[in-house]
């Protein structure tokens, strides 16, 4: 694996860290896959399909996607560099974020965190409509989609088990 | 503010890995299980104020609480409490793809299963999304037309220009969150 491959991992998810805000990763999910498949072809749509699917089922943070794709496409090193880079700048403003800002709930961070709802609320459903939109290419994943929102939505279940149950349908109607 | 006790590297680094490993659909959960009930290293009104400026920060939720939890014994702190949270799952996450990536190149099955699991968390995003707008919504006094229109508007915006029209989403963050704002400011109200 050659090291502007590993160059351009830790730029790219270094640069989107920066923009996680509000929601966490998920809002960014449509961006890396546009990066990822379209723009660099690290990935096919089945890669990324499965990375998010390990990175949404699996016991650890959502943001487990980031050092899964390094992985996938650079090995060990991508994994590791891919996180340090995507971690790394969040470190330092939050750092000096806790040393400047003694009272937490300052009005300047209140008033922010209030208008960002409506803002994670319109980028998740984008997210899940943009991911529908590659991924959904039969009626079983169509059925998985809009089986887990209708499910999540009326009964707020636990998602692991929203997913793993997607998975079982998919295997079995596969 | 009281001043905060020094934390053991050793009980940092347990309870972070703990909270990586215990995360599953946020870390919400887990965060103020270990944080406030486990451990009481917060009470829970500081947790939910520390919680929301770790969520208005760049960065994940989880490792920007580890940063400021951390920080109580120093720099080494914080890089012990984030180390912590994200390599044990990190490391089992890749061997389960691994796994998957194995038993999907031998049985169809496996893979069309894989599938279905990440069609699946793209419904869960779109339900979070749906949730959230409600919870929105339902939080405006009923009196208050603009303020609930200029919500919504934000909302429709985000899922037009992102899912639409594939506008780049850091620019998309920044137009909304900008526009938010200063409709926030307008009308100036609290929810």
């Amino acid at each position: 694996m050659n090291a502007q491959t590993l160059l351009s991992l830790v730029l790219r998810f270094g640069t989107l860290s920066f923009f996680a805000v509000g929601g966490g990763i998920s809002i960014l999910i449509p961006q890396i896959h546009h990066e990822v498949v379209q723009q660099y072809g690290w990935l096919d749509d089945r890669s990324f399909a499965e990375l998010l699917a390990v990175s949404q089922a699996a016991p650890g943070p959502n943001f487990l996607l980031v050092p899964l794709i390094g992985w996938r496409v650079a090995g060990w090193p991508g994994a590791c560099l891919t996180l340090a880079a995507f971690l790394l700048g969040p470190f330092v403003i939050t750092s000096i974020a806790a040393h400047v800002l003694h009272n937490h709930d300052s009005p300047v961070l209140a008033r922010f965190r209030r208008a960002f709802r409506p803002v994670t609320s319109g980028l998740w459903i984008a997210s899940g409509l943009v991911i529908a939109f590659a991924i959904d290419r039969r009626p079983v994943e169509l059925i998985a989609s809009l089986g887990v929102f209708g499910l999540s939505l009326a009964f707020d279940l636990n998602p692991v088990w929203l997913l793993l149950g997607a998975g079982a349908l998919g295997a079995i109607i596969g | 503010m009281e001043p905060p006790a020094r934390l053991a590297l050793t009980d940092l680094a347990a309870a972070f890995a703990q909270i990586g490993l215990s995360s599953v659909g946020g870390a919400a959960g887990p965060l103020r299980h270990v944080i406030v009930k486990q451990r009481k290293w917060l009470d829970e009104a500081t947790f939910a104020e520390i919680f929301g400026m770790c969520q208005a920060l760049p960065g994940a939720t989880g490792a920007n609480m580890a940063v400021i939890l951390g920080r109580r014994s120093g720099l080494i702190g914080s890089i012990v409490a984030v180390v912590a949270l994200v390599t044990p799952s990190m490391l089992l996450a890749i061997a389960i793809a691994a796994f998957a990536t194995h038993a999907a190149a031998h049985s169809t099955r496996f893979a069309a299963g894989e599938t279905a699991v990440a069609a699946g968390a793209a419904g869960l995003f779109v339900a979070n999304g749906t949730r959230l707008a409600v919870t929105l919504w339902r939080a405006v006094a009923e009196g208050d037309r603009t303020y609930r229109a200029i919500r919504s508007a934000v909302i429709v915006a985000g899922v037009v220009l992102v899912a639409g029209f594939r506008l780049w989403i850091p620019a998309a963050v920044v137009v909304l969150v900008v526009a938010s704002i200063l409709a926030d400011r307008r009308t100036g109200k609290p929810s």
